[in-house]
């Protein structure tokens, strides 16, 4: 069975303008989640770029997500037959919605595709995507 | 290449459907009647690989299909056993215009999409795309013979599906022998002799026929088949022809049922599909609706009955109910009606599905819903959990041995994976605000470190959550929530931040955490060997690192033992679990279940919201006024819980004890002097108490509470609650 | 050849009158079992039916037919009970052949939790006059053969309860043959005939406008599906009812083999097979509220997998028809029936997914309150001021479905 590993981030609600401007670092994978959610992998190291912003921000170690790259033609096709919406074209992208019946966070690159659920529906959707 | 034919194959050519190859075999359809070749009529119907009702001429011949021709008084039979043949994948194509039928309507109309800078999606029937139904979306549900297709259009769906032919209705119509002009085309294209034909209206092209004179009047045949077409001149006069096929060309009625299904969407037709349908002269006798075999008699008879509307016609007469869904009948329904001195009357609601699929294939791309598992799930299993859905999540039921789990609760130390259990983080300048408002206790009177259990009110004063505030700050709280309410509960939270427009943050952090509970008078003991020298009070919680985990350790108890729950991040649950199992060997440690887990709160008198409340539990009705402030300015549900605590209480949630025997079941009635009086919600033998417990809802009689009950035909006792350790020591200790 | 062709019912239709003693608004079940039961019962005939389209053709012409009195409440067993047994003598007493057909219902449990529920329904439904057992998966599988006791691997039975009395009927027939037993006795039935007004005089409700011109009455009574919120208001009444559309689907005929009604109180879905060999399969509500006829792909899709998970020889039974109808929820899942407190105005509503099984004890009650001006014991329970009263018929484990 295809295996979804849990990924290490922060998970960040704030002010939306906090987040617009938040100075994440280049190299980690920011994912905006909602207008004032936003997960960071690898966690962040230096919270303060947010809480000296909104100091009512919640910052929490977040491990409750698993995720699993996939190579873009296999997405594709694992998306056609999961996915009833429609996947965004450009590329990098980011979209989330019901894939498999799971709720789903994509982030999609130009050769792989990373799908993210929340770890409690990990198993079930390991076993959709070998269906 | 052959196919098999009730058990005997028969030999095809390249390209035939299975109607041809059928007829090509001389087989007619059981169905009888005029063959449309198009996919309108019922008559070509057989049971194709094992499904019935399929439309042979819509149907590709393969090598090896095996086709039973249906039983011509008979229904087909259910299929016994399904062969555990794979599931029907799915695929969504998108585009901005979809059009359903590649004729020269849908072409014109494809490349008109894409001249105007859209992208298609272009069905096909002819290679076996059949759209069954147009939902909302809009969406175009498709068979084919692999997969099933959602096909997502943008903008709109065009339909092109074109026209269908008109069926004769009179004496004879049912016999072999009668085709459409299209498809006497068809059959003659591929080959087939049609032997001497006979053309009623415009002949077909590229067939020898003769033409008959004169209004069609009937047909004669023998043992089934058609051998004279019988016609009336405008004189009177019947003329008779001699043949082996008769071909009608009696008028046409669009292909209009996607259409009228995608009312009020962006549906639209083109071709003729968008035609005004023919009106065919009322016939005066023959078989209407060949689906139910109803005759033009029968619609006579019913009409006298007293049916006048269309919609009572066909109920009664089950006219357009079967399997072409009124693509035979519906012209000659509404051509009676009309007769009859009804305007025109429209035609029936279009519901899905057109063309049919099978249950397997229209279940293609769903799944059930998924259970959540905690991070434990496998450790769970591995020990030999017997797992039992709950609140949307798997959960240990018990690990084989009840008895054991409870005495290691009450004597020793045990563990149980509560990370189900709801969780939340509400924080900003209003989250004081947002709590008061919400909850109806008073927050503010929780101090730093501290947490309180509180009840959750809808605005008719009905109890539907309970859980913890845990303050951490005075703009910062923990929430918890029961484990099945916490989805419900966080849009309760997010709807209300939103109408009364607080200036709060709320993260649901339930998949986040892991939560373990430790539990038993020995927890102290082993939390120590865990590095925790310090554990908090009663109520209160800290963070702390046990077994090297970041914890945050909340102090309270729902099994009636000294407990601590230990909240912590999820993907570190499996290193506390085994750590805490190891280091408790010493302490008789073993985890327990639910089912172990509702014996022991059963006997601390915990209510569970969701068992023991219902949808009209009061704070009053549980005895938990307590932990309602009404001297607050306002909470949900304060106006409905003053004006309902005015007016007598007619039942109460109570504790009560069997006299002696067993526990009662769960759901058991209670009656007071042979009358009812109310029914059990939580039962259990306490082996700490030596008898069962129970808590139920016990109705006022006169406005007395009865003190001793019959449960079950034996005697049972009110008494207060908890059953267990009525000071807390032991939760306290 | 079709069996299956109403033969009997006749229908004689009049011209309105201007006054009547009762109108009944919305010629569905529940109105026109009202006005049956007052001319047999009463021997109150000067009555009258409004109909705004045909009648059946709301939610009485669009249910699933199921005839059951398993609930979880005593009130509500004592009244569907009620029913169960009217409906056992309906073809006798109308003469009409309303394809009354007992089969037993299967309730499954796929967890310990559910088995305990089914344990409890049985309990309650003995003590108040309905017969339920608990059943073992071995019971089970006796009764129905065709049942996947593993639920796909996935959702395995472990037990359920087996209420043997439960029953179908055409819905089309009773309908018929309870307004034809009304017109028989001089019950007018006005067709094509939409209520647009409520006639009032003070706090008195005294008739309706109507699309045939206004009419007068001493009694009206509302037996609408659906729009019941809109035409209370009328009445200055302020209805505590959401509704929401439910939907069910059916496949092709086939020869008669599949007897009892299955259904799954964790996938929410039942199954039956009709008189015409049809197989019947339906769901639980749409979460979302609202008065749309409109079929759904996602629930189609959706109840075809559960419904196979327990039956798996569905999946290869070929559709024919799915479709819609609009439940009237109250929030307690459980009917209105009664007195309103604007005089000369009563009501029957709060249908949901139960009305089709209430409609003879629906009919038989509110036409004995009408008749006596008193309510009867058997309904006070379900008044409408039991909301203020703080009295709710909380009936969770019997609400959603069917």
């Amino acid at each position: 069975m295809p295996a979804l590993k849990r990924i290490a981030a922060t998970r960040i609600v704030a002010q939306p303008q906090v987040l617009d401007s938040a100075d994440v670092p280049q190299s980690s994978l920011a994912l905006r989640f909602a207008a004032d959610e936003l997960f960071v992998t690898p966690p962040l190291q230096d919270e303060t770029i947010i809480t000296a912003h909104d100091p009512h921000a919640i910052l929490i170690r977040e491990g409750g997500f698993a995720g699993i790259w996939l190579p873009a033609e296999e997405a594709a096709l694992f998306l056609a037959r999961n996915c009833e919406w429609e996947i965004p074209n450009g590329r990098p992208a980011f979209a989330q919605g019901a894939v498999a019946s799971i709720p789903t966070k994509l982030w999609l690159e130009d050769e792989q595709v990373l799908f993210i659920v929340p770890a409690p529906y990990a198993h079930d959707f390991a076993e959709r995507m070998q269906d | 290449m052959r196919l098999i034919v009730d058990g005997r194959p028969i030999s095809y050519e390249p390209g035939d459907s299975l109607l041809i190859a059928l007829l090509r075999a001389d087989i007619q359809p059981t169905g009888g009647g005029c063959l449309c070749l198009g996919g309108d009529c019922a008559n070509c119907l057989a049971t194709v690989d094992g499904v019935s009702y399929v439309r042979t001429c819509q149907t590709a011949a393969k090598p090896g299909t095996v086709v039973q021709l249906h039983h011509t008084q008979k229904y087909p039979p259910l299929p016994q056993e399904d062969e555990a043949r794979p599931a029907v994948p799915a695929r969504n194509l998108f585009s901005d215009v979809v059009i359903i039928g590649a004729g020269e309507a849908g072409r014109t109309a494809a490349r008109e999409a894409e001249a105007a800078g859209k992208s298609i999606n272009l069905l096909d029937a002819t290679y076996g795309e059949e759209a069954i139904g147009i939902y909302p979306g809009p969406l175009v549900v498709v068979r084919t013979p692999h997969e099933t297709l959602h096909v997502h259009a943008q903008d709109e769906i065009i339909v092109a599906t074109g026209a269908a032919e008109i069926l004769p209705i009179v004496p004879g119509s049912e016999l072999a022998g009668l085709l459409t002009r299209r498809a006497a085309e068809k059959l003659a294209q591929a080959g087939l002799d049609l032997g001497r034909v006979v053309a009623i209206g415009t002949p077909p092209a590229a067939v020898d026929c003769q033409l008959a004179a004169g209004e069609l009047l009937r047909f004669e045949g023998e043992n089934g088949r058609l051998h004279t077409v019988i016609t009336q001149t405008e004189a009177g006069q019947e003329n008779r022809y001699a043949c082996d096929t008769a071909v009608l060309n009696l008028g046409l009625h669009p292909r209009n049922a996607l259409l009228r299904m995608g009312h009020n969407l962006p549906v639209r037709a083109v071709g003729d599909a968008a035609l005004e349908s023919d009106i065919p002269a009322c016939p005066n006798e023959g078989v209407v609706c060949p689906c139910e075999g109803v005759s033009v008699a029968d619609l006579e008879t019913i009409w006298e009955q007293g049916f006048h509307e269309m919609e009572l016609v066909k109920r009664a007469t089950l006219a357009g109910t079967g399997t072409c869904q009124g693509s035979t009948c519906l012209p000659y329904l509404r051509s009676f009606l009309l007769k009859k001195g009804k305007t025109l009357q429209p035609s029936f609601t279009a519901r899905p599905v057109t063309r049919q699929l099978t249950v397997g294939e229209v279940s293609a791309g769903t799944h059930h819903h998924a259970t959540a598992r905690t991070a434990l799930d496998a450790e769970h299993r591995r020990l030999g959990a017997q797992m039992e859905r709950s609140g949307g999540w798997w959960r240990p039921w018990s690990y084989g041995d009840p008895d054991g789990e409870y005495w290691a609760v009450r004597e020793a130390v045990s563990l149980m994976d509560v990370s189900t259990l709801g969780k939340m983080i509400v924080s900003g300048p209003d989250a004081l605000e947002f709590l008061e408002r919400l909850y109806p206790t008073k927050v503010s009177t929780i101090k730093d470190g501290r947490s309180r259990y509180v009840l959750l009110l809808n605005e008719r004063g009905y109890v539907f959550d309970d859980g913890l505030i845990c303050k951490e700050s005075d703009t910062r709280y923990s929430l918890t929530f029961t484990s099945g309410g916490v989805s419900h509960a966080e849009m309760w939270l997010r709807d209300w931040a939103a109408s009364w427009q607080m200036d709060v943050h709320i993260l649901h952090q339930t998949m986040s955490l892991g939560a373990i509970n430790v539990t038993g008078p020995l927890t102290k003991q082993l939390l120590a060997k865990a590095g925790l020298a310090n554990p908090p009070g009663w109520l209160a919680h800290t963070k702390a690192e046990v077994a090297g985990v970041p914890c945050h350790i909340f102090r309270l108890s729902f099994t009636g033992e000294l407990s601590f729950e230990l909240h912590h991040p999820a993907e570190d649950s499996v290193k506390l679990w085994r750590a805490l199992l190891e280091w408790g060997q010493e302490f008789g440690i073993r985890p327990h279940g639910l089912h172990t887990l509702l014996r022991l709160r059963l006997e601390k008198g915990h209510i569970i919201v969701g068992q023991d409340t219902d949808f009209d539990s009061t704070p009053r009705r549980i005895h938990h006024d307590w932990a309602v402030k009404l001297e607050k300015p306002a909470f949900i549900g304060r106006h409905a819980v003053e004006r309902t605590n005015k007016i007598p209480l007619d039942k109460l949630l109570v504790g009560l004890e069997m006299a002696d025997g067993p526990a009662p079941m769960e759901g058991a009635v209670i009656w007071h002097d042979g009358q009812f009086a109310g029914h059990i919600t939580s039962s259990a033998w306490s082996p700490v108490l030596h008898k069962a417990v129970m808590l139920g809802w016990l109705h006022y009689f006169d406005g007395h509470l009865p003190e001793t009950v019959t449960i079950d035909g034996r005697s049972a006792r009110r008494v207060p609650v908890p059953f267990y350790d009525k000071e807390a020591a032991r939760a306290r200790a | 050849m079709n069996e299956f062709q109403e033969k009997l019912v006749n229908f004689k239709w009049v011209e309105p009158k201007k006054t009547y003693d009762v109108i009944i608004i919305g010629g569905g079940g529940h109105g026109l079992a009202t006005a049956y039961y007052l001319a047999t019962r009463h021997n109150i005939t000067n009555v009258a039916v409004l109909e705004r389209n045909y009648i059946g053709g709301g939610n009485s012409g669009r249910n699933t037919t199921v005839i059951r009195s398993n609930y979880g409440i005593p009130e509500a067993v004592r009244f569907y009970q009620r029913s169960v047994e009217l409906y056992q003598t309906l073809e006798d007493e109308t003469e009409r052949w309303i394809m009354h057909a007992q089969k037993g219902i299967l309730w499954m449990a796929h967890g310990e939790t559910a088995v305990r529920a089914e344990k409890a329904r049985a309990e309650i439904n003995t003590a108040f006059g309905a017969k339920t057992v608990f059943v073992t998966p071995k019971e089970i599988k006796e009764i129905c053969p065709e049942v996947d006791l593993t639920g796909g691997g996935v959702w395995p039975i472990m037990g359920g309860s087996y209420h043997p009395e439960a029953a179908t009927a055409r819905h089309d027939r009773v309908n018929w043959a309870l307004a034809e037993g009304a017109m028989k006795r001089g019950v007018h039935v006005h067709q094509n005939t939409a209520v647009t007004n409520l006639i009032k005089s003070g706090n008195r409700v005294i008739g309706v406008e109507t699309t045939a011109g206004p009419m007068h009455a001493n009694v009206v009574m509302s037996a609408v599906g659906g729009h019941v919120t809109g035409l209370a208001a009328l009445a200055g009444l302020r209805l505590p009812i959401r509704t929401h559309p439910l939907q069910a689907f059916v496949t092709n005929h086939y020869e008669q083999k599949f007897h009892p009604i299955v259904a799954s109180t964790s996938l929410l879905t039942y199954v039956s097979q009709t008189a015409r060999g049809e197989m019947l399969i339906g769901a639980e509500i749409d979460r979302q509220p609202s008065y749309s006829y409109r079929s759904g792909h996602h629930f189609l899709q959706t109840c075809a997998h559960r419904a196979m998970t327990m039956l798996p020889f569905l999946r290869q039974l070929r559709i024919l028809r799915q479709w819609t109808g609009v439940c009237d929820m109250s929030p307690d899942y459980s009917p209105i029936m009664g007195f309103t407190g604007v005089d000369g105005f009563v009501l029957t509503t709060g249908w949901g997914t139960w009305g089709f099984k209430a409609i003879p004890a629906g009919g038989e009650q509110m036409a004995q309150l009408i008749a006596t001006g008193e309510t009867p014991e058997l309904i006070a329970p379900f008044a409408l001021d039991r909301f203020a009263q703080d009295r709710t018929m909380a009936d969770r484990g019997s609400a959603g479905t069917h």
